[in-house]
């Protein structure tokens, strides 16, 4: 079948513990499984093992993100494709590379980033019965997101990765910026029928701009940001609204610098629908729908 | 991009190489269309999942066309997008496709067809195939037939549901929104409290069968429905089952009751305040609500239930959840039957449960 969705996003932290607190008891993750270096969390809704991996490390930032694929002979398909246009692929059997993971193929994007196809990870269940159950638990804690959404990452040369997404993983471009010179400036690219799966913006090689939780509607934004605002988490923004995807959102960083999303709404997304075009002069509302102006230090900084 | 012609005559194995019914074989040589943006379009062929897509749009009949159209429009917000000697074509601001509800004219209200998209033209002749090996009578339904779209096929299932599985459709410039530097709302109407419910989209539909399980395996087994929860008698048959394409929790339910009719269909809205704001305008309109706003326990979705003008039943829904195609079925028991239908009220009412079209 195909690449179906983000699966997972394994960050740095220096700070083991204090980066698992905030993502237990602010953002509300579910701790599934921890060695010396790693915690292993997951949002409540989904069934996987985990969704977010924190490593122990001096410094912060991406160490790889994880699509999910549909079968097993995904993997194949993908490595045998890849590896014909000259992408080093390395493969890992099922829980080689961490308790609870599927077996996986790794390999680095012409950005330098690590990502990763896996397919079988350990499904723990989410935390409601699969007889009569009701529609949320009780006693969830934070944000509570049921689910990671989409990541977005900087690269020096947007339009080399989209094409890379795009011809060898099968990604399809629902928006882009494009500069006055023609080239693309950030790039928002699906698999799952929605408005993003992954999205680019120019930066450095190898950074991540954000990783995003879905949440069900506004309403939980607002709740999002008074939960950062109890706990003396940084807000970058209020609630917002995105011109691109048409989604919503909210941005703060975790406490080691990694910044966060929260995100609602977007739209269902044919695959053979038109990409919409967002013009220079109008990066600002692309972004940022409500402010009209390009926030700089929301484009300068990443980890 | 044209069709090329179809000699009925020749075997599917002869015309590809290979036997469709089998199921799409991984690493299927596809035509690849030049024609399409850059970006979206594979440069080669791709594994990229066929099959159903999504609900594409529901055909009802109407005994006031005028009626109909009037509550369409002026308290849903559709838009019309053309009419014809007998019918009216219409759709949701943020569709792209030529029309996602048909209102015919007859002297009675009911049910037409239910049509789904599929996502590659090699999967019409895919599931024509599959569905005339089940030992269904499949119509192939040429470009021109039908307004707006082109070649389909049409059947009836095991419960008498006429389906149409549609590739082509004519795109019509979206009413709410350009491909440049878009407003993310409807541009035509402007932002404000709203005085029509103006849901962006079509989500799904919910029909009414005799016997639930047969529909259920032809539904999953024939045309790769995957089951995502199912309400249980106590002898274990299936009451009721919600089925999905989209990766969402349902683009099509089945619950048992007469062969032939349509429970509802149902309009996405983004969340539970567009919910509240649907209830204002319906109340508005003196349009009396069924059920609602309140919470499904199936499908984990929120909602409320109305009538048409004439009789065909109306839902708004939002939320629900986004399960992969391994999803692991919910099931729900008779005794709770009030509780997965309604999570709030924790009981069915009579009307609910027997009035359909």
């Amino acid at each position: 079948m195909s690449i179906l969705r983000l699966s997972h996003v394994e960050l740095r932290v220096p700070d083991l513990e204090l980066a698992t607190a905030y993502y237990v008891e602010v953002v509300g993750l579910v701790e599934t499984a921890r060695e010396h270096n790693r915690v292993f969390l997951k949002c409540w809704d989904e069934h996987q093992h985990h969704s977010l991996v924190l490593t122990l490390e001096p410094t912060h930032g991406l160490n790889h993100l994880g699509f999910k694929v549909t079968d097993a002979a995904d993997l194949d398909h993908y490595q045998a494709r890849l590896g014909s246009a000259g992408v080093a692929v390395k493969r890992y059997a099922a829980g080689e590379w961490a308790p609870g993971h599927g077996e996986a193929i790794r390999f680095e994007l012409p950005s330098g980033h690590q990502m990763e196809l896996v397919h079988g990870m350990q499904q723990v269940g989410n935390l409601l019965p699969q007889t009569n159950p009701p529609p949320r638990p009780m006693g969830l804690v934070g944000m509570a997101p049921p689910r990671v959404d989409h990541i977005f990452l900087t690269a020096e040369e947007v339009d080399t990765v989209t094409r890379f997404l795009v011809e060898q993983l099968d990604f399809r471009l629902t928006e882009q910026v494009l500069g006055d010179d023609g080239f693309q400036i950030a790039t928002w690219l699906e698999v799952s029928h929605t408005s993003h799966d992954i999205a680019l913006i120019t930066g450095p090689n190898g950074g991540l701009h954000h990783f995003a939780f879905w949440v069900d509607g506004w309403n939980d934004l607002r709740t999002a940001a008074d939960v950062c605002a109890y706990h003396g988490v940084t807000l970058e923004t209020n609630p917002t609204r995105h011109g691109a995807t048409r989604g919503q959102c909210l941005y703060f960083f975790d406490p080691v610098g990694n910044r966060n999303e929260m995100f609602t709404g977007g739209y269902w997304v044919d695959p053979d629908a038109e990409p919409i075009t967002w013009t220079e002069a109008e990066m600002g509302r692309a972004l940022f729908y409500y402010d009209g102006v390009v926030n700089q230090k929301f484009l300068t900084v990443h980890t | 991009m044209t069709t090329p012609a179809r000699d009925p005559l020749q075997r599917d194995e002869e015309r590809h190489g290979v036997d469709y019914a089998e199921g799409t074989p991984s690493g299927t040589t596809r035509e690849v269309l030049r024609d399409l943006v850059p970006g979206r379009t594979p440069l080669r062929p791709t594994r990229t999942p066929g099959g159903i897509l999504r609900l594409a749009h529901v055909d009802i009949t109407v005994t006031d066309l005028d009626v109909a159209t009037a509550y369409y429009t002026e308290v849903m917000g559709m838009a019309v997008s053309g009419r014809d000697t007998d019918s009216v074509y219409l759709r949701c601001w943020d569709e792209t496709d030529h029309h996602s509800l048909r209102l015919r004219y007859a002297p009675r209200v009911g049910f037409d067809l239910m049509a789904y998209k599929v996502q590659h033209e090699d999967d019409l002749d895919d599931l024509e195939n599959k569905v005339a090996r089940y030992g269904l009578p499949v119509q192939r339904v040429s470009r021109g037939e039908s307004v707006g779209q082109g070649e389909s096929i049409r059947f009836a299932t095991p419960s008498g549901h006429v389906m149409e599985l549609v590739h082509e459709v004519e795109r019509v410039a979206a009413t709410g929104r350009g491909r440049t530097n878009p407003d993310p709302f409807q541009a035509q109407g402007e932002p404000g409290p709203p005085s029509r419910i103006r849901p962006p989209r079509m989500d799904h539909l919910l029909v009414t069968a005799e016997e639930v399980g047969e529909s259920t395996q032809f539904y999953m087994d024939v045309l790769g429905f995957r089951i995502t929860e199912q309400l249980l008698d106590g002898n274990g048959h299936q009451l009721g089952t919600w089925l999905e394409r989209s990766h969402s929790p349902h683009d099509l339910a089945v619950v048992h009751g007469a062969n032939g009719g349509l429970h509802h269909f149902a309009y996405w809205l983004d969340d539970w305040d567009d919910v509240r704001d649907a209830a204002d305008v319906l109340a508005y309109n003196g349009i009396q609500l069924d059920v609602g706003p309140t919470r499904h326990g199936i499908t984990r979705g929120s909602t409320i239930y109305f009538f048409d003008p004439l009789g065909t039943r109306n839902e708004v829904f939002t939320g629900g959840y986004r399960p992969d195609p391994d999803f692991p079925t919910i099931t729900w028991t008779e005794d709770n039957v009030g509780r997965a239908i309604f999570y709030y009220e924790g009981e069915l009412n009579d009307r609910f449960m027997k009035v359909h079209t």
